[in-house]
């Protein structure tokens, strides 16, 4: 009887003070939103980071005048490198055939030219845990020193300023998230204090036939968590139209053709963690308001 | 059942209370008198844990209210029922949820409760009232069914603070015959008024206060 009476108890408080509450879960979607959209951005990014990160591939350019043995000396020696997962050997004429093929305008340049002048390469792919700046820099320097090897190539910077703007958005989220978290609360327990106010008269009264701290505020704190839980839908709702929105711009565009893994991801952690946090902020603030109730003597 | 020793109450250095010694015993009616300011509804707040006196002790079942801990106090309330002036009733429930409340609290089962609300209701004449909401009843009524809330978990103590003060003539005979009744049953009774018509009807022991002191206690069993 006891939980049933309070779970009726905290939808009456809901339907009485539904202006409030509407404002409530409004501004608590909106806040959740805007904290939802940072996620989704840092989460996309970082999957592309990975995405970008697993092609990297470093190609190490051969001497032109490198024997057949040094070339075959140089490539058993890139299989012992625990970085290297793959080896693929380009010689100067398979090089030669794919710069025609890629670039058939340019192709004329090197028609004027005595012999190959393109290096015959070992393109590496390699293993994920040495994608780091620092792995991928000393491997570099390693292979350089090798003979027969003139130069090493990788395109790593950019990949290393997207990881700087994934870190930053790491940090923007915590901040943005604590900013945003801190004014949820304050709006639901204005909510909730507003909802007190309004049955003071009720509160006493329950007080004086002898009810408890909690039994008062037990219905309270399930209004407000849900009123969280409800933003937390809410926002969810607006997220995924917003994604889809963006998904359907950006395949309509082209840009991404062909790429299409790279398009926005909406995982379902991030449903469920939005959810969580609406409840989990709406149970807190609630709390906050309700804890006078616990203490007062009257 | 309920002892008082040396109690004094202050508000801004102005005692609302002062000394008060005077016991109460098991099945007692005892009526408290005084002007308004007396300190009254003082005392009966500091026996039902809403103040906490500023030197002295209370005993209430043995039980000293003015050291007990703030969570303490709605246990100490579940065993007495209380009653004021202004009715405290729920207006947007109806009589029977009004009068369920204390035994909801207590986490009663609903067939328990709902046989407890309904002789209570019956014993207070108000049982073909049950699905009004109290808002709409009379000053009489509301009184009685803000008496049948207070005797529906069968409290040994019952506290009265001005309950027919704002009754007539006519409802205030009715609510001091109810009170009579709920006496007799065997229930202690505290009852805090000014009006001398309900003194002489009540016909119990008097403790009158002025100012803060028991200027008279007729009757007083020690």
């Amino acid at each position: 009887m006891r939980p049933l009476y309070l779970l009726r108890e905290a939808m009456t408080n809901l339907r009485v003070n539904r202006g409030n509450v509407l404002i409530g879960i409004v501004t608590t979607a909106f806040t959740l939103v805007c904290f939802g959209v940072f996620v989704l951005l840092y989460l996309n990014l970082k999957n592309l980071t990975g995405t970008l990160q697993g092609d990297i591939e470093v190609v190490v350019y051969l001497d032109p005048g490198a024997s057949e043995q040094v070339m075959s000396l140089v490539q058993k020696r890139l299989r012992t490198e625990p970085a290297a997962v793959a080896l693929t050997f380009v010689s100067k004429e398979q090089a030669l055939r794919e710069f025609a093929e890629q670039f058939p305008e340019e192709s004329l340049l090197l028609e004027g030219m005595d012999g190959n002048p393109l290096p015959a390469s070992v393109v590496i792919s390699l293993s994920p845990r040495f994608l780091d700046t620092e792995s991928l820099g000393a491997f570099a320097e390693r292979v350089k020193q090798l003979p027969g090897v003139t130069h090493v190539a990788y395109s790593q910077d950019w990949i290393d300023t997207l990881t700087l703007v994934v870190s930053y958005f790491e940090l923007g989220a915590v901040v943005i998230g604590t900013i945003l978290a801190v004014s949820t609360v304050t709006i639901i327990a204005n909510t909730i204090r507003l909802s007190l106010y309004t049955r003071k008269e009720e509160i006493e009264i329950l007080r004086l036939i002898g009810a408890t701290g909690a039994f008062i505020a037990i219905p309270y704190v399930i209004e407000g968590t849900i009123l969280g839980a409800v933003g937390g839908g809410l926002s969810l709702a607006v997220l995924k139209g917003i994604v889809e929105f963006f998904r359907l711009e950006l395949s309509a565009s082209g840009w991404f053709m062909g790429v299409e893994h790279m398009l926005p991801v909406f995982p379902k952690q991030v449903s469920f963690l939005l959810v969580m946090t609406g409840m989990l902020l709406g149970c807190g603030s609630s709390v906050l308001s309700v804890f006078g109730l616990m203490k007062v003597r009257n | 059942m309920i002892q008082l020793f040396h109690v004094s109450k202050f508000y801004d250095r102005c005692a609302a209370l002062d000394d008060v010694s005077f016991r109460i015993d098991k099945g007692e009616c005892v009526i408290l008198t005084g002007p308004s300011g007396a300190g009254k509804t003082t005392l009966l707040k500091v026996i039902f844990g809403a103040e906490i006196p500023d030197t002295g002790q209370i005993l209430v079942q043995n039980r000293n209210v003015a050291r007990l801990r703030g969570r303490a106090i709605p246990y100490l309330r579940r065993t007495m029922g209380i009653v004021l002036q202004n009715f405290q009733l729920l207006p947007k429930k109806t009589v029977y949820e009004n009068v369920v409340l204390p035994l909801v609290i207590q986490g009663v089962k609903r067939r328990e409760a709902r046989k407890r609300v309904v002789d209570v209701l019956t014993a207070v004449g108000m049982d073909h009232k049950q699905t009004i909401r109290t808002g709409v009843l009379s000053a009489g009524e509301q009184q009685r069914i803000c008496i049948a809330r207070a005797i529906v978990n069968s409290p040994i103590l019952l506290l009265a603070d001005e309950p027919t003060g704002n009754l007539d003539a006519a409802l205030t005979v009715e609510i001091v015959e109810l009170l009579k009744r709920i006496h007799a049953q065997g229930t202690t009774i505290l009852l805090a008024t000014h009006n001398q018509r309900v003194v002489e009807q009540m016909s119990g022991r008097v403790i009158h206060l002025q100012a803060g002191h028991v200027v008279i206690d007729e009757g007083a069993t020690s």
